[in-house]
């Protein structure tokens, strides 16, 4: 290989080739989105360099924590990636190892998800770093991230801390062209030293660990005022009353702004990587520096909270920078536009063009909501639900299958996991009032492994009662068809020892447990009416349905098998029923001849339709 | 050369693959490549979009007003993306022709000298043999009109290195044919 080879890389791959790079003998993650591609492309690397690291899809992000952090306590190198909310599921641990610390360098990778574009909250990693007590890193770029991966790892090792990277969704999921550097192979055998003062920390001990906790960030503070590789100064070419501190993706966006606009030489940036702890002295003497400084950052504020003297500071808390949402560089621009303007330094133009929004709007455009997939046989599962329960209380959960809002088959989505905790405390308080009330909780089978089984033991435990409708598709669709413990693959690709869904939930104290195929729409009607009797029993209890068929999109082959084409017989009526509440992509309305058809080019021949149209205009050839 | 692409359409499309033939070109050019894409959710049959920013530029986003070209594979993601479009920029569009197009929208895009081009790539693609080529194809009836500035020879070979092998053949034979047809629209025989 080449010294400087460039490559194109998505910003999730340049940190994977960063971690190899780094030498880091073990990677784990749960996937999510923006950090999904990161394991795939660390196993890439490992084919492709015949490296040795140990790569792991673990069942939730605490999980995967444990497994890295156990690595670097033997010396090894270690990275854990995972979304910003997986960090919620990974505090625990994040918490306890910042005061315990680590021997290896141990890199915890959170990517942040500012919009949000695909997540359920717009939390701030960075925060989770200043909670913990750990240094964090935030990257502009993918290059940047790469090269921050490796930095993380020295710091981690020097401070034997864990190490926070933040990439946001626009690191993680941009592409560039990436210079790389060769690989570095660290040949160190694992040696775990015991030492119970600091590995069991009893509450003593913990208050001798958070007083060294303590003096590293003070000493990582002081390291990160001398830095000058990531905290770095874009100066003006006069003087400038304006500075503006900036991090992340918004830096990059800041700059291709100034440079169209040619106003690079009026403004100072400061450009912080090291959000925190922060440059103190350095953040201090930019500020001195100008009249008034804009604190530009995502999601949240956390350079501008720890400014000690805001005087000058304009950011969030004055107002000047949305609270929420993605900071785009049509945002930027307008921050940017009003900054100027109050500072009497330009007058910019109006972004956007008002005539073509207007003339846009005019088109009233519905807009494009994601859907299942034509074929998908959670839409089946949830049809049923639907057409044999259809008053019941619908939680639901975190995955494709939350789509089945569109269906009216969700009514809640809080986070992983609570498809069946909200299902029990449904139940316990309307049973509390002696009223019965159906509940249906549906789950895909990956965040069953992820957090199902501890809150559906608990539910049983505690006498709570509901139908549960595990949609199994064995594989994690939505972040991009990762295999899960039930599929039985690792995430090298080899075979694993795959967990049986159905023995789980036995274990977890279920006793009414049935399997079906979701595309046997009636037999699963019939099943679903039988699981809600059953938690009406007097011996009754939680009822568990299995609904089986795999992803479409990651098997394509195993529902080739048994097409059943359809057609739309002259029935249809074009009372648009099946579009409402089947919603299937691969069917439209023909406004011209007022009837439903069919789109071949999304059809996959499931047949689950002719269920869908109560003309019975759907029929099989 | 400083370039900035928008490509917009629907999950399913081979919007990511269309970004990837740019950014290896950018590649191939020497160019500093960024840009972004969509993942997650969104795919599953949402709008999806790409920004692709080749010869300089930091940021992976392109900011309304700016984009150079917009290649749009479905009518209603064009509406939805043409703010990005700078002035005197270009469009082209998986569309049965210019007529379906929205008239005020068109007459408002002439006065701001955009060029608008739309030419049927799924009938094409269709006919070629595969519909999944329409992307391909609208890419290369661009060439094709010599209005955007990359050669026949750079984009062919880039496709073909990142054609999977069972795809090579089909997708050589849709670009080829749309560049021609880009061609002719030109100089109607």
């Amino acid at each position: 290989m080449a010294e400087k080879e460039t490559r194109i890389l998505l910003g999730n791959a340049a940190i994977a080739r960063g971690l190899v790079e780094a030498g880091c003998h073990v990677v784990t993650s749960y996937p999510g989105t923006p950090s999904s591609e990161i394991i795939p492309a660390v196993v890439e690397y490992k084919k492709e360099l015949g490296l040795n690291t140990y790569i792991e899809w673990s069942a939730n992000e605490k999980v995967a924590f444990d497994n890295a952090l156990a690595a670097s306590l033997t010396g090894k190198r270690s990275a854990v990636a995972m979304k910003q909310v997986g960090l919620n599921v990974a505090s625990d641990s994040l918490l306890s190892s910042a005061y315990t610390g680590v021997i290896g360098g141990m890199v915890v990778i959170s990517c942040d998800d500012p919009g949000p574009l695909s997540s359920q909250t717009e939390q701030d990693s960075r925060f989770f770093a200043m909670f913990a007590k750990v240094p964090a890193y935030d990257p502009s770029t993918p290059q940047e991230a790469k090269e921050m991966v490796k930095e993380a790892f020295e710091l981690s090792e020097a401070y034997q801390i864990p190490v926070i990277l933040r990439p946001t969704i626009k690191v993680s999921h941009a592409k560039q062209s990436v210079k790389i550097s060769p690989v570095k192979v660290l040949d160190r055998k694992a040696d775990f030293k015991k030492d119970p003062e600091r590995w069991a920390a009893t509450p003593k001990y913990r208050f001798v660990l958070h007083k060294k906790l303590n003096e590293a960030l003070k000493k990582i503070e002081e390291r990160f005022e001398q830095e000058s590789r990531w905290n770095y100064e874009v100066k003006a070419s006069r003087d400038a009353p304006l500075g503006i501190i900036t991090c992340s993706v918004s830096f990059a966006v800041l700059m291709d702004i100034l440079e169209e606009l040619d106003l690079k030489k009026e403004i100072n940036i400061f450009k912080v990587g090291t959000p925190f702890p922060l440059p103190q002295k350095r953040v201090a003497d930019f500020i001195e520096r100008h009249k008034r400084v804009l604190v530009m950052e995502e999601t949240d504020s956390v350079i501008e909270y720890q400014i000690v003297d805001k005087s000058k500071v304009l950011g969030r808390l004055t107002g000047h920078i949305p609270l929420q949402g993605e900071l785009t560089p049509d945002v930027i621009y307008d921050i940017l536009a009003r900054v100027l303007k109050e500072m009497g330094m330009a007058d910019l133009e109006k972004s956007g063009d008002e005539r073509l929004a207007k003339l846009i709007e005019d088109l009233n455009i519905d807009v494009r909501r994601p859907t299942l997939c034509a074929g998908c046989p959670e839409r089946a599962a949830f049809f049923a639900i639907k057409r044999a329960l259809p008053r019941a209380i619908y939680s639901s959960d975190i995955g494709c299958y939350t789509l089945g809002l569109n269906l009216k088959a969700v009514d809640t989505v809080l986070d992983m996991g609570a498809g069946i905790t909200l299902a029990s405390g449904f139940y316990h308080a309307y049973h509390q009032d002696e009223n019965d009330v159906p509940i249906v909780a549906t789950m895909g089978d990956s965040t069953f492994y992820h957090s199902g089984p501890a809150s559906l033991l608990n539910a049983v435990y505690n006498k709570a009662r509901f139908v549960l409708v595990i949609m199994d598709n064995e594989i994690t669709a939505m972040t991009g068809m990762q295999p899960t413990p039930g599929s039985g693959i690792t995430a090298e690709g080899s075979k694993g020892e795959k967990i049986s869904l159905e023995e789980l939930i036995k274990g977890c104290g279920v006793r009414w447990i049935k399997t079906i195929d979701p595309y046997d729409v009636e037999n699963l009607i019939v099943l679903l009416k039988e699981a809600r009797k059953y938690t009406q029993k007097r011996d009754g209890g939680i009822a568990v349905i299995v609904a089986r068929h795999p992803c479409l999109i990651r098997y394509p082959d195993v529902c080739r098998e048994n097409p059943v084409k359809v057609v739309i017989t002259s029935d249809c009526d074009g009372c648009q029923y099946c579009l409402d509440y089947f919603e299937c992509p691969a069917l439209y309305l023909n406004e011209e001849k007022d009837r439903v058809e069919i789109d071949r080019n999304f059809c996959v021949d499931c047949g689950v339709c002719i269920h869908a149209c109560p003309k019975g205009a759907i029929i099989p050839v | 050369m400083k370039v900035q692409i928008v490509l917009a359409g629907i999950g399913g499309q081979g919007i990511l693959f269309s970004s990837k033939i740019f950014s290896e070109l950018g590649l191939r050019l020497g160019l500093d490549v960024m840009g972004s894409e969509t993942h997650g959710m969104s795919q599953r049959g949402g709008s999806v979009t790409a920004h692709l920013k080749l010869g300089g530029y930091q940021s992976p986003m392109i900011r309304t007003d700016t984009a150079d070209i917009l290649y749009s594979f479905e009518e209603k993601e064009t509406y939805r993306t043409l703010r990005f479009l700078r002035r005197a920029g270009t469009c082209f569009i998986n569309l049965l022709s210019e007529d379906r197009f929205d008239k005020k929208i068109l007459d408002h895009l002439k006065k701001k000298e955009i060029t608008l081009r739309a030419y049927d790539a799924s009938g094409a693609a269709s006919k070629i043999g595969s519909i999944l080529t329409a992307n391909i194809m609208l890419i290369g009836y661009s060439v094709g009109t010599g209005l955007v500035p990359f050669r026949h020879e750079d984009l062919r070979c880039v496709l073909a290195s990142v054609s999977k092998k069972k795809d090579l053949k089909m997708n050589l034979k849709a670009f080829d044919s749309a560049v021609r047809e880009g061609r002719s629209s030109l100089n109607p025989l």
